[in-house]
């Protein structure tokens, strides 16, 4: 287990892999390790980090550090602390609004944005989210797929807290202001099933700057590296070859690749 | 928790096997060449042994050889992992005294599959 101090407390992560570094954050429900196939498909090219944000996993829990702007300073310490200049950012439902907002805040750290499951609004969040126990919504988000496990263990040992105020914090941003203001590359990814965030209309998306691609998942629900784990690893692999700056407009899901041990 | 012993001169695939055996719950060990393995598996003690056969100092095959004349763990069960379509090197691997091959390429899924199921014969 890897783990840095910030501000005296406790962060945990896991790494794989050489490369240009990519960030991996976790929803609501589990921790860094439902990204570990993501990493495994990912970690031959990329030197893959996943964070358990403030209040889940093995991180620290003290109800202060939960706001929004809280775990994208963590974000930025983080990668100060490792020495990471800029990355690749991953995030997934609580991630991807962490995501999106560190790339608002730091654009200059930030070389390619991935984020599934991304709540366009308050609005946009189902209203369950913010009222049923964790492990109840781990059963409820979560399908039956063999990779879904790593979730569903993981989900009691957050703090309830960290949910709800990553909640309170998405009522007052406007994310899709902040997806506004964004300039780097960026594939937002949604399940076509998914139960937890509704995905943007066409004209919102539509209405999104040039550098934003949106791809739908048929078959997926609100995780669909899980559901879908082969097409969803091709498709970031893909997004992480494009010359940085490129759009990614031209991305299609693709037949589905596995990567294997040579 | 069941320990073993990987022994795999390439750098990145030894990390990504380290990681995913881990994240399965194993401990593991990692060393990067036979010799280095040789050496470590008299001190560990591990529950099965995963070898690449072509590494330097010494390869999978000389390794496997001396750990079949140490008492403590000649009974250890050695698994090569091995090159698809190099068949000479599986009949090789099996007369020096391997349990099993895994052929590359496999994915890490399939990794830890694998070594449930022996594990699970050895009753851990």
């Amino acid at each position: 287990m890897s783990v840095v101090t910030l501000d005296g407390e406790i962060l945990h992560y896991e790494v794989l892999g050489r490369g240009r570094p990519l960030i991996f954050l976790h929803g609501w429900v589990g921790s860094w390790r439902y990204w570990v196939p993501t990493m495994q498909a990912a970690s031959m090219g990329y030197r893959a980090y996943a964070l358990d944000m403030w209040g889940f996993g093995e991180s620290a829990k003290r109800i202060s550090m939960y706001a929004l702007e809280n775990q994208v300073a963590m974000l930025d310490q983080f990668m100060d602390q490792l020495g990471i200049a800029k990355i690749a950012l991953i995030g997934h439902g609580l991630g991807a609004l962490v995501a999106l907002s560190f790339a608002a805040r730091f654009p200059r750290l930030v070389d390619r944005l991935m984020v599934s499951s991304l709540p366009l609004g308050a609005g946009m969040v189902n209203a369950r989210l913010k009222t049923s126990p964790l492990p109840e919504l781990a059963e409820w988000m979560l399908g039956r797929a063999p990779g879904t496990d790593s979730a569903r263990v993981e989900a009691p040992k957050a703090d309830p807290q960290a949910v709800a105020a990553s909640l309170e914090s998405l009522q007052l941003i406007n994310s899709l202001d902040v997806a506004q203001g964004i300039v780097t590359p960026c594939l937002m990814v949604f399940g076509q099933n998914d139960l937890v965030v509704q995905a943007p209309a066409q004209d919102v998306l539509a209405g999104l700057p040039e550098q934003f691609h949106s791809i739908f998942f048929e078959q997926a629900g609100h995780f669909p590296m899980l559901d879908d784990p082969n097409k969803f690893n091709r498709l970031l692999n893909d997004f992480l070859a494009l010359p940085s700056g490129d759009s990614p407009r031209q991305l299609q899901l693709k037949e589905e690749w596995k990567r294997r041990v040579r | 928790m069941a320990k073993i012993l990987i022994a795999e001169d390439e750098r990145d695939i030894r990390d990504l096997i380290m990681f995913t055996l881990k994240f399965a719950g194993y401990e593991v060990i990692a060393t990067a060449n036979g010799e280095e393995a040789y050496l470590r598996a008299q001190v560990e003690i591990p529950d099965l042994i995963l070898m690449d056969v072509r590494m330097p100092k010494m390869t999978g095959y000389e390794a496997c050889i001396k750990m079949k004349e140490i008492d403590a763990i000649k009974n250890i069960p050695v698994v090569f992992l091995s090159a698809k379509g190099q068949d000479s090197e599986v009949q090789t691997g099996l007369r020096v005294g391997a349990a099993e091959y895994i052929l590359k390429p496999f994915s890490p899924d399939q990794l830890t599959e694998k070594v449930r199921e022996l594990l699970k014969k050895q009753g851990k």
